[in-house]
């Protein structure tokens, strides 16, 4: 590929940085066009996790620990915001039978 | 195998199905942390995202019942719209890729010791301390929202 120049490095950064940008993308497109609710809070932990890949790949490459370091903080944050996230979606369903996520379009319960 | 799992969380109709190709995607990329020599991100990867999160969405499909989706949505122009945001989006982390110019680590570390439990940890101790106590205060406000979200309605205790 042009203009992919690893630098010498064994392990070539540019294929996981490129594998990272893909399911990237494809985490976005699933939050774009799907419209259940709980399947867009999977597509944002994919987007997530495609970070993290970027930044353990950057960490590899510079042979730096901060990478690795900061991809334990985002998982500690992922985790978090998967807790948050489903917790809300419990208590909406609750309320009402929601499988569109157009239907919550009014923040009054 | 990523991508293809990756394919698979956003085409499937069911959410069960979704949930099960994240497990595939999350698998490997273990594989690649290990890979790229970082062990102790493998075994949080393994545990926390393939065993907990997943589990925890399992466990809230399982209470929802099986919810299908509805095909047509009501904005019409929302899947072009959609596509030409994808493509800009894609289009952009390109160029950013053709960009990059790699460079040389500054010193060159022991790689025998390079993503250990040990080397983690004296990192996570010394120069991240201030960012992982932090991180302990966000899981604490995350898991009183939970309980806090999660209790009957008109259980104020």
């Amino acid at each position: 590929m042009s203009g992919f120049d690893a630098g010498g490095s064994q392990l070539d950064t540019s294929w996981f940085l490129l594998l990272a940008a893909v399911l990237f993308i494809l985490g976005t497109i699933g939050v774009l066009i799907r419209r259940n609710p709980l399947v867009i809070l999977i597509c944002i932990e994919l987007m997530l996790n495609a970070a993290n890949l970027t930044l353990v790949a950057f960490s590899r490459q510079l042979q730096n620990l901060d990478g690795q370091l900061f991809a334990l903080m985002s998982m500690t944050v992922a985790a978090a915001e998967a807790v948050v996230g489903l917790a809300i979606l419990v208590d909406i369903f609750r309320h009402r039978d929601a499988e569109d996520i157009d239907d919550l379009s009014e923040l009054k319960g | 195998m990523a991508v293809a799992g990756g394919i698979g969380v956003i085409s499937f109709r069911q959410p069960i199905r979704s949930v099960l190709s994240l497990v595939v995607v999350m698998l490997a990329l273990a594989v690649l942390f290990l890979l790229l020599s970082a062990q102790f991100i493998f075994v949080a990867q393994v545990i926390v995202y393939a065993g907990a999160v997943m589990v925890l969405f399992l466990f809230v499909i399982a209470l929802l019942g099986p919810a299908r989706e509805m095909g047509k949505s009501r904005l019409r122009f929302q899947a072009s719209l959609s596509a030409l945001f994808v493509l800009a989006l894609f289009g952009l982390l390109w160029a950013m890729l053709q960009g990059v110019t790699y460079r040389q680590p500054d010193k060159t570390v022991d790689m025998s010791l390079f993503g250990t439990v040990q080397s983690i940890g004296v990192g996570l101790f010394t120069k991240f301390l201030y960012p992982f106590e932090l991180t302990s205060l966000l899981l604490l406000v995350a898991a009183i929202g939970a309980i806090y979200l999660s209790r009957k309605e008109g259980d104020d205790r």
